[in-house]
């Protein structure tokens, strides 16, 4: 189960990247993460949107196994926003 | 630096079934994402994916298209081989095909599989 963040968790993030794959199908958001995460720099955070319920499962798969961190998920109008801290 | 796992895709469906034409290209593509080395191989009417102008005519519902996995999948190091008998039975040459496919033999195939960590056959 996804961590739920609260905007004060959020704040505290300060994204240094977000990228918006709304509308995106499955593998569409987690490609979108890849190819921005180059962008983000070590140890900063990436927020991803995305109106694919799985994308927060898929993305938690993937940061665990690349290393990075799945920091949790927050609700917005439609869809999900989901932070990943680089960590390498 | 190399990657430490290797997965081989072999894809024997064409653009007539989209659905098992697809998932290949949504595992190869989370594969890539996920710093492992891809190579995907197309066998059968699974040539016909990697025929230039084919890829833009699938997609699966619920699944991103082809005309985005593709390239995304070659953009982050994946390999496309194509069977060399598959090919040509189709009529399909090297100039029928999208940038980046490699027309291959079976050994070349067993070489890449036997060095994987991992394959998927669909």
């Amino acid at each position: 189960m996804a961590t739920v963040l609260n905007e004060t968790e959020i704040d505290a993030f300060a994204p240094a990247k977000t990228v918006d794959a709304r509308g995106a199908a499955c593998p569409g958001p987690l490609l979108e993460a890849k190819k921005a995460m180059g962008g983000v720099p070590v140890g900063e955070v990436l927020e991803l949107w995305s109106s694919d319920s799985q994308t927060k499962n898929d993305v938690a798969a993937w940061a665990g196994k690349v290393g990075h961190e799945f920091l949790g998920v927050a609700d917005a109008d439609g869809y999900e926003r989901v932070f990943i801290r680089r960590a390498k | 630096m190399a990657a430490e796992e290797k997965l081989v895709v072999m894809v024997t469906h064409g653009p007539e079934d989209p659905e098992i034409a697809t998932i290949p290209f949504a595992m190869a593509g989370a594969a890539v994402a996920s710093d492992v080395e891809v190579v995907m191989g197309f066998q059968g009417d699974g040539c016909l994916l990697v025929k230039n102008g084919v890829a833009e005519t699938v997609a699966a519902p619920e699944f991103a298209p082809l005309a985005q996995l593709l390239p995304t999948i070659q953009e982050l190091g994946g390999k496309v081989l194509v069977c060399s008998p598959c090919a040509k039975k189709r009529g399909l040459t090297q100039d029928d095909l999208i940038d980046g496919a490699e027309i291959v033999a079976a050994a070349r195939f067993v070489a890449e599989v036997t060095s994987a960590t991992n394959a998927l056959v669909y």
